[in-house]
């Protein structure tokens, strides 16, 4: 113990010159990191763009059409920061098994029942907090590891998405019609000098993200949760119903992919009941934003300007890999940047845990 | 009994000596499950007269090896309250170089096998060493390699399968080839694993080791276990088992390997473990429990088939069994506390 101490005493009495510090905030905000290795990102793809190595131009107007990928990757990396949050070794494996349940729920509402767009998103946005309703009282109430589980309730919802369409995927008039919701806009007034950006992020991800941020920074309700999520114990001493709370995080993080699974419908213009799980799935790289957002897997730590910002670096990044590499090698490059993205932070993470013991 | 250990309870001064120090032979859980298959079994049997006959079973327990064998390693794993995710890109490398060496060089029997398993401890490796000395939680190591596995899988499959499989691996297959005495080798194979695992949870050292380290791993550290290393050769067994467990699905598919061999498998081979009563939280598990954890999935999936239901109903039982399976787990431990 004294060592360390002594480590870190002589740490703060050496003069700290501007490369010190700023490597200091590079490392413990990760925030900073992302923000760097997003202009990274664009400055090496916009030189190879320049060069003309790229198959296509990678330019505002491309970037713009690529944040398309950015709205149920962000959501779901919302969802999954508010359950990693709750502590306890908490994860949701079972988001992209919500997100099937919901396409074809939205699917009969909207598509064949008809029952009119708003009604239709409540009652898919409910069906997806049920789900997560089961995944919280199995964890908080009845004391299942997390992993488990989601894990089990992956399999289920997978399944139950699949006999209730029959294999079929729904797509009637109406939910072909709906493509236009997933359709580019200008932005009015100052729109016209700027790229077109996907509707989605101005009906879906910017709504999301703000009240998940109100949630977490300006409600007890959030407060609770980064207290439970770092100390369990702590938290029920001081009056905390940690079961209770621990519960919301996953009906939360089950509302959340409700909502994806219409945006999902819309970009598609098609109920697949197969769209959450379909390949790796879409908890698999849910998880992967949280952890490259910095978000601490023992919970308790985590920004939802983490997750926005990791998800623009993934979808931007994917991108231009996508122009540089034509075809399947593209597709395989990006397995292995998303790979080191995320051993490579988390090494980071634990780098900086050693060197300067905090990480915000 | 040694005459010299008679002294001990009265030393102790009326504290009781706890007599048993090895766990016993079978678990609460394993007796449940084993109830529970035989149920199923008679239920299956007495519904589809098809089910209990040699023409269903055989094939049930071949569709059991691969996923039981590479549950193996994976209990050693959850034991040490770790994690491995990327068992089922490791399965898509194994099978890929595998199958794409015998097409190309038609290696025989053994060396193919070697290789496969060598391939497979090499990825083990890998996890293994960033787990045990990066300190990072597995499932995020294994997260992430499970991204760097498939990138490499796909390199090796270029863009589309590979075709004209040699008939080596047929001795694990489902046919006449892969059986002696009716017994399918890759599940005589897996049983035979699994009784090594076994053996050295229960009787050796550094099996011992392996549930100290997952029960309180400052505490183990301190009394003097190799921590490290130790995690590191749970990673690599489960790693060379992928390699085998590879072979067996090369043999029991056709003579074209597809590139979602491996897909879902790692969920497929965590449910059998954590439904055979292995704590995910580590420090406790049996490898026979694993076993009929994979036999009880397995039931389920070729019973949902035998029924004539859909076959995507199968995965729901499945979800159903880990929830049942987990759930009698955590009240039994609760009620034990309690009393």
């Amino acid at each position: 113990m004294s060592t360390t101490t002594l480590k870190r005493n002589d740490v703060q009495q050496r003069s700290h010159g501007f490369g010190y510090k700023s490597v200091k905030m590079l490392l413990t905000q990760r925030i900073a990191l992302l923000g760097l290795l997003i202009v990274v990102v664009l400055a090496v793809m916009m030189s190879l763009d320049a060069a003309g190595a790229m198959s296509g131009s990678y330019d505002a107007d491309y970037l713009a059409a690529a944040l398309i990928s950015a709205v149920p990757l962000a959501m779901l990396g919302l969802a999954e920061l508010m359950v990693i949050l709750s502590g306890r070794g908490g994860i949701d494996l079972s988001v992209g098994a919500i997100v099937s349940l919901c396409c074809i729920v939205f699917g009969y509402s909207y598509g064949i029942w008809d029952l009119g767009l708003f009604p239709s998103i409540v009652i898919t946005a409910v069906a997806g907090a049920v789900c997560g309703a089961i995944n919280g009282f199995l964890v908080a109430y009845i004391g299942f590891p997390p992993l488990i589980a989601t894990l089990a309730t992956f399999y289920a919802f997978k399944s139950l998405a699949l006999i209730i369409s029959g294999q079929k995927p729904i797509s009637t008039i109406q939910i072909q019609d709906f493509f236009s919701a997933a359709q580019s806009v200008e932005i009015p007034v100052i729109g016209y000098n700027l790229p077109n950006i996907p509707l989605g992020i101005f009906t879906f991800l910017i709504p999301t993200a703000l009240l998940a941020w109100i949630l977490l920074n300006r409600t007890t309700f959030g407060r609770r949760l980064y207290a439970l999520g770092t100390n369990d114990v702590a938290a029920r001493w001081a009056g905390v119903d940690t079961r209770a709370n621990r519960m919301m995080a996953y009906v939360l993080s089950g509302l959340i992919s409700g909502l994806v699974a219409i945006v999902i419908v819309a970009q598609f213009a098609s109920a697949r009941p197969d769209a959450g799980v379909s390949g790796n799935g879409l908890a698999l790289p849910a998880i992967t934003i949280a952890v490259l957002g910095g978000v601490a897997i023992t919970g308790g730590i985590g920004r939802v300007s983490g997750i926005l910002l990791a998800t623009l670096l993934v979808v931007w990044l994917n991108a231009g890999i996508l122009l540089a590499f034509a075809g399947n090698e593209g597709t395989q490059l990006q397995l292995l940047a998303l790979g080191l993205l995320l051993i490579g932070a988390s090494l980071l993470n634990n780098l900086t845990r050693k060197k300067f013991g905090v990480l915000y | 009994m040694r005459t010299t250990e008679k002294s001990r309870p009265q030393v102790t001064a009326g504290i009781p000596v706890a007599k048993k120090i090895l766990p016993s032979l079978v678990t609460g859980q394993e007796v449940v499950l084993i109830g529970i298959i035989a149920v199923l079994w008679i239920l299956l049997g007495l519904l589809t007269p098809a089910f209990l006959t040699a023409g269903s079973i055989l094939p049930l327990l071949v569709a059991v090896a691969p996923i039981a064998l590479i549950g193996v390693g994976m209990t050693l794993i959850i034991i040490t309250a770790g994690i491995d995710v990327s068992v089922g890109a490791a399965i898509m490398v194994t099978s890929v170089v595998t199958s794409q060496t015998m097409v190309a060089t038609g290696i025989p029997l053994i060396p193919a096998v070697l290789l496969s398993v060598a391939v497979g401890a090499l990825l083990g490796l890998v996890n293994g060493y960033l787990v045990a000395y990066g300190k990072i939680h597995a499932i995020i190591i294994t997260f992430g390699t499970a991204n760097l596995f498939q990138f490499i899988g796909l390199r090796f499959f270029g863009s589309s399968t590979v075709n004209g499989l040699p008939d080596t691996f047929d001795v694990f297959g489902r046919g006449e080839a892969g059986r002696t005495f009716g017994i399918p080798h890759s599940f005589a194979i897996t049983v035979i694993v699994v009784a090594l695992a076994w053996w050295y949870l229960r009787h050796a050292a550094s099996g011992r080791h392996l549930f100290a380290v997952g029960g309180n791993e400052t505490a183990a550290r301190l009394a003097g276990i190799k921590v490290k290393p130790l995690i590191l050769r749970t990673y690599v067994i489960t790693g060379a088992l992928v390699g085998l467990a590879a072979c067996f699905l090369i043999g029991q598919g056709t003579s074209t390997l597809e590139q979602s061999v491996g897909a879902g498998r790692e969920l497929a081979v965590i449910a059998a473990v954590v439904i055979g009563g292995t704590s995910i939280l580590g420090g406790r598990g049996t490898v026979l429990g694993t076993l009929l954890g994979a036999i009880l999935v397995q039931t389920v999936t070729s019973g949902v088939t035998q029924m004539g239901w859909p076959s995507q109903l199968s995965d729901f039982f499945v979800g159903v069994a880990i929830i049942a399976a987990v759930g009698t787990d955590i009240l039994r431990e609760r009620s034990r506390r309690k009393s």
